[in-house]
């Protein structure tokens, strides 16, 4: 729908890229917020002579809330088709109801019966794998049936890339151990959402290879934003459609805010970018009134954001250099401030706020307040919230305080100003201690510390490899001790100064903190109280790591 | 690569201001819209005489941009005046529905003192349940009241305000004093005193003020009493009871599970500090039916909802325990998505044919099905030259539309005065389960009301009614139907009535008591016959009146419950459209980027026509990532998963792939799927992933 909005005042330039739908985009509604949803269909009337009535005549007018600009495919079956596993075709064995097929497939049925009344006490035994084997050694005829199914969707796909591909990174020599084990994860055919999750939480060992990260060189922040400057985005263009898209809304959004309505956008996507516009379109669309609009962009994701900065920011905006100096300590007073304030204001105030759902606004305390910001006349709080499951943040009353109205806007941006990506990757990844870069990062910096500082790092890995390694052995959970990091396992401060004046490394207390606060400030160790108030000592490194270190200190 | 295309890449501004937390927003002034800028702000000085009402314009043209001016301004115009009639009556009905608790609390606070409650805290405890709003408008009328009067005034409380004593003291005095004199009156008042200066949470200051003010009764409000810290409640209220010989205090608990077992949660020695009265807040269900009936079926209402909208906000009220406020906004909402977004709303308006004059919308309306419904039924009935015109000439199309709407319009009141008409006679024939006027309207909005049921059961019922009944009934009738007939029937009935009124009521002959079951001994047998007593004349007369209203009332309902669906223009005084309802007040976000990630070609319309089967490299990172996540089981190995991601960008970009660009993509889409929540790290195992999340589930 080329729907010309230059009456409406200034509007962002909507770029129409040629498409093949535009033809369908005719029916197209300005009410688009909710795009992408399944069940918008119109229903037509039940025509009483409805053979001579086309079903789909409604033209521009008759379905003005129709369809929005996303001509998403409706039809749920549809959608999932694009990358469906296909199911197995059934006719190909009944066909050929030969003996054999036959014998083969009660094989299967039976085998089916072994894994599935397994129970979790149940040693893994040869008849499972039997039975396992049975049943995968249906696979070969699946991929002869013509099915192409992307291969590398199958994790066995992802274990069997190694083989296809020479130039892989730095793949493990050999196999991988769990290679042989052809248990797939992936159900056949299209199973149901339920099925799907207890045919993944299974009982049974965990099978996945015991292949790591090692030899693969993890990205630092430098070559994390250098390499994804070179990289092109096939989908470029789409994502400027779709954010096109979300810009017609605009009036709609202005028109909602009119009516006393709060806005919260949600979808996959950064949608930062998206609020810019937004208050610039406010901004250029109120600019022939005589006052400017007041707009506020508040940052949810900002480490360290406070409800107080918020409510004190928007005080400022409002009041303008009459603000008084002392705003008060407690965000309830800037509230009442801000209320107070209000009541002799006319124009409204616009609040943005990106990521309403991010970790420094979550709590449950900040949310009811921002509701209560959201509930005062003349603001008009617009939201958007990142993660899927953001509702449950808000209870009725809030609810019903924030007074929402949502749009789905998925952009596909990435959350790059939102994620510290590299960051939040060695976090996953328990690999904190990559910000002094491992081993290395760790042995430069002993190297410049005097012999002292040396013996007390010395001390203290030493004293963690024994305490791992008893652990290791009184613990016969073996890899769950294997999987902890350095940083879990800890020696008490007491035990290590007891040692190191032991050692004549530290002869005072005082000096033994001066030592510890080197590393501190290098970040070589990390420090945590225990239940019982005891300071622990650790070192942010994994094992190998760990061992790595003390070989070059003690041969160094 | 420059920083400049970079930044551009992943969507960074240049500025600081993404790093700020909070700030004020200034427009933009780089360099790449200088060019765009001045000249916008030329088009909007030349033509300043528009611009002025394209300010106050808050809709948009429609018809492709192509609607006239008058007709967006009517269509927004229309709204206002429709939906500020319709905010009115619900207004009044909200403010009704809570005036019988509001009198009930104000004369308990105003009759009850310290003295009267035995040295307790006058109390008063309301239960809401899950109609929450109802309680801060009652507050607030209670406090708009007592303020008037100058008796005092209503601190409302909210758990939030209260971490711990100090604050939540300070907080009950600082709202106390800026509810009557405003923010600087507290300053005031703070600083104003003699003597010492007090500290904030000090009550001196509230008794100071108390004093000032003659405040003969402090109504303390909690409005969410169960999420109170208990031990900070306890304190409050035994403070409070050591100052209640100096400040008039009464405590109001709102409360939404039930009063024992927010007693059960205090200690006892607390429970014994207060001594009250239970007040009960109407469920939020009757309020908004009463809302939906003045919505829906008042005589002067033009736009009506259709069957889907109404089952959605029904669906919405029990589902999500929304207030009558969060319904009344929906249906605000569904009035805003009509004229907002539906040309032919403009008709509503009742406009003269100038405006109409607009090729487009002619075409619109011949578009409709329902005009194509019309065009048929008028061929059918031999009008071919009233089609035809109305095909080709815009001019006799624009003269007979608002005729049309008229009548339709009239239909529609008829019908739902009909279902009033049914829901009247249900209250004298249904004993058990009666259906409310929501139910019916449903059900008459999709033209099922007549064959159904509940209509027929009805007319079986009312067959037997006696004549003390069937005279109110008729009573009834005679408010909701305009008809000379039911005037006739009443008169006749009443006649009746008067000339044997002593024989008690009469029944008719279809009533179970009028049939008589003979016992007869035929050849040691016995023989049991039915047959129709002997009927007085005055009972033949009766079954007579009987018939004569079954008849008018069958006749009244076929006639007026017509289809709504098969009128012409319905799509214009007809709202009926599921969608920006239900996904604008009950979103599914996880669902919806489960299906950006699952199936992004959903989101993404692809330009180019390439097939998509599975994974590929075309797709963004994060959903190449996400799809494999969706097949790997519960615990899930990284290097596998990078050696799977990695392979889908290897096998598309033959040769020029550069697994450090691929890696960083692999850590773009990782971060994310870990700020969404479905993966975190897993203890089991060295570099494993635990999943946390099922698609679908």
């Amino acid at each position: 729908m080329k729907r010309k909005l230059s009456d409406a005042g200034d509007q962002p330039p909507v770029s129409t890229p040629k498409r093949r739908r535009t033809a369908l985009e005719q029916s197209n509604s300005a009410l688009n917020g909710h795009a992408p949803s399944g069940d918008a269909s119109y229903e037509l009337p039940p025509s009483a002579r409805g053979q001579s009535t086309p079903k789909k005549a409604n033209g521009v007018s008759a379905t003005p809330l129709q369809q929005s600009g996303l001509k998403t495919p409706t039809h749920k079956s549809k959608a999932r088709g694009l990358f469906a596993t296909p199911t197995k075709p059934k006719s190909a064995i009944a066909a050929t109801p030969s003996r054999v097929k036959n014998a083969d497939r009660s094989a299967r049925k039976k085998s089916a019966r072994v894994l599935f009344e397994q129970d979790e006490d149940a040693s893994w035994d040869g008849s499972e794998r039997l039975a396992e084997e049975i049943l995968n050694g249906d696979e070969p005829d699946t991929e002869k049936a013509g099915q192409d199914l992307a291969e590398s969707i199958e994790p066995e796909g992802a274990e069997e890339a190694p083989e296809k591909g020479v130039k892989q990174p730095k793949r493990r020599a050999g196999r991988p151990k769990g290679a042989r084990n052809k248990r797939s994860p992936t159900p056949e055919g299209e199973l149901p959402a339920h099925e799907r999750y207890f045919f993944q939480n299974r009982a049974g060992p965990v099978k996945t290879s015991n292949a790591t990260l090692n030899k693969v060189p993890l990205l630092t922040h430098e070559e994390y934003f250098e390499k994804l400057g070179q990289y092109d985005d096939p989908c470029k263009e789409e994502k400027e459609y779709l954010q096109s898209l979300h810009h017609r809304s605009f009036p709609q959004w202005a028109f909602e805010f009119n009516e006393g309505f709060n806005i919260c956008l949600f979808g996959y996507g950064s949608k930062r970018k998206l609020m810019d516009q937004f208050a610039e379109w406010i901004y250029n669309y109120h600019l022939s009134a005589t006052t400017t609009p007041t707009i506020v962009m508040v940052n949810g994701y900002t480490p360290g954001i406070s409800i107080r900065s918020i409510f004190a920011t928007i005080v400022t905006a409002v009041m303008g250099d009459d603000a008084p100096s002392k705003l008060g300590a407690q965000p309830t007073e800037v509230l009442e401030l801000l209320q107070s304030a209000l009541k002799s204001h006319e124009e409204p105030v616009t609040v943005l706020i990106n990521s309403i759902d991010a970790p420094p606004l979550r709590r449950a305390a900040n949310q009811a307040l921002l509701a209560r910001l959201a509930a005062t006349p003349l603001i008009r709080l617009l939201v958007t919230a990142d993660t899927p499951n953001f509702p449950v943040m808000w209870d009725i009353s809030l609810r019903d305080q924030l007074n929402l109205v949502f749009h789905d806007c998925t952009t596909f941006l990435p959350f790059s100003a939102e994620v510290d990506v590299v960051e939040e990757v060695n976090a996953l990844l328990g690999r904190k201690g990559r910000r002094v870069g491992g081993k290395d990062g760790v042995g430069f910096v002993l190297k410049s510390l005097p012999e002292n500082a040396r013996n007390l790092y010395r001390l203290l890995l030493t004293e963690l490899i024994t305490l791992l390694d008893d652990g290791h052995q009184s613990d016969d959970e073996s890899a769950e001790t294997a999987g902890k990091a350095g940083d879990e396992t800890g020696i008490e401060f007491r035990l290590l100064y007891q040692k190191a004046t032991e050692e004549f490394v530290a002869s005072s207390e005082m000096m033994f903190r001066t030592l510890l606060k080197e590393f501190h400030d290098h970040q070589m160790i990390t420090s945590r109280m225990d239940a019982s108030g005891m300071e622990i000592l650790g070192v942010p490194l994994s094992r190998d790591e760990m061992e790595g270190v003390l070989e070059d200190l003690v041969l160094g | 690569m420059d920083t400049d295309g970079l930044n551009d890449a992943l969507g960074l501004s240049n500025d600081k201001s993404q790093t700020l937390g909070a700030y004020i927003y200034q427009p933009p002034k780089h360099g790449k819209s200088t060019g765009e800028r001045p000249s916008k702000r030329r088009k909007v000085l030349s033509t300043t005489s528009r611009d002025k009402r394209a300010d106050r314009q808050h809709f948009v043209p429609l018809l492709n941009g192509d609607e006239k001016a008058e007709s967006v301004q009517l269509r927004y115009d229309t709204y206002q005046e429709l939906w500020s009639k319709q905010e009115n009556k619900i207004q009044d009905i909200l403010e009704d529905v809570d005036s019988g608790v509001l009198m009930d609390v104000l004369s308990f606070i105003r009759s009850t003192s310290p003295q009267t409650c035995n040295g307790c805290i006058p109390t008063a405890l309301v239960t809401v349940g899950s109609n929450v709003s109802s309680l801060s408008r009652l507050l607030s009328r209670l406090n708009g009241q007592l303020i008037s009067t100058e008796e005092g005034s209503v601190v409302v409380l909210e758990s939030g305000d209260a971490p711990n004593l100090k604050t939540t003291l300070k907080n009950i005095i600082r709202a106390t004093v800026t509810n009557t004199d405003g923010n600087d009156g507290y300053q005031k008042f703070l600083i104003d005193r003699a003597g010492p200066r007090l500290l904030g949470y000090d009550l001196d200051l509230l008794h100071d003020y108390v004093q000032r003010k003659g405040t003969k009764k402090l109504v303390l409000a909690l409005r969410d009493s169960e999420a109170f810290d208990p031990g900070l409640l306890t304190d409050l209220l035994s403070l409070f009871k050591s100052w209640l010989d100096r400040i008039p205090f009464t405590v109001l608990l709102g409360i939404s599970t039930s009063v024992e077992l927010f007693e059960g949660r205090l200690p006892r020695s607390c429970v014994a500090l207060l001594q009250g009265k239970h007040f009960e807040v109407q469920e939020a269900g009757n309020c908004v039916n009463r809302i939906y009936e003045t919505i829906q079926a008042d005589l002067n209402t033009s736009l009506w909802l259709g069957r889907n909208v109404t089952s959605t906000l029904f669906e919405n009220t029990s589902d999500y325990f929304q207030s009558p406020e969060a319904f009344s906004r929906m249906v605000k909402y569904a009035y805003m998505s009509h004229f907002f977004a539906n040309p032919l709303a403009v008709l509503l308006a009742n406009p003269d044919s100038t405006v109409l004059t607009q090729s487009k919308l002619c075409k619109a309306i011949r578009n409709l099905p329902s005009f194509r419904m019309l065009c048929e039924d008028l061929i059918e009935e031999g009008f071919t030259k009233q089609a035809r015109d109305m095909l080709e000439d815009d001019e006799y199309l624009i003269q007979e539309t608002p005729k049309y709407l008229d009548a339709n319009q009239q239909r529609m009141q008829k019908m739902f005065q009909a279902v009033r008409v049914v829901h009247a006679c249900l209250q004298y024939t249904q004993s058990a389960k009666k259906p409310n006027v929501s139910d019916l309207s449903v059900r008459a909005l999709s033209g099922e009301l007549p064959e159904s049921t509940i209509v027929e059961e009805m007319f079986a019922t009312a067959k037997t009614l006696d004549s003390d009944k069937l005279d109110k009934l008729l009573v009834r009738l005679q408010g909701i139907m305009i008809s000379p007939e039911v005037d006739a029937i009443q008169e006749e009935l009443s006649t009746l009535l008067d000339r044997c009124s002593e024989s008690g009521p009469l029944r008719s002959g279809y009533n179970i008591n009028s049939t008589v079951t003979k016992t007869t001994v035929v050849q040691q047998r016995i023989r049991l016959s039915k047959g129709q007593a002997d009927l007085s004349e005055q009972a033949v007369e009766y079954t007579n009146i009987v018939d004569r209203v079954i008849a008018l009332l069958q006749v009244h309902l076929t006639e007026t419950l017509i289809n709504p669906q098969n009128l012409f223009l319905h799509e214009a005084f007809l709202f009926d459209l599921r969608n920006p309802l239900k996904e604008t007040f009950a979103p599914r976000p996880r669902f919806a980027t489960e299906r950006a990630l699952a199936t992004p070609f959903d989101y993404l319309l692809s330009s180019s026509d390439i097939t998509m089967t599975g994974v590929s490299a075309k797709q963004p990172a994060t959903a190449v990532l996400y799809q494999l996540y969706l097949d790997s089981g519960a615990l899930v190995n990284v290097h596998d998963l990078w050696q799977a991601f990695y392979g889908v960008f290897e096998t598309e970009e033959a040769g020029g792939c550069d697994d450090r660009v691929v890696m960083s993509l692999f850590y773009g889409a990782l971060s994310e799927l870990k700020a969404f929540g479905v993966i975190k790290n897993s203890r089991k195992k060295t570099d494993h992933l635990a999943k946390s999340a099922w698609m679908g589930l």
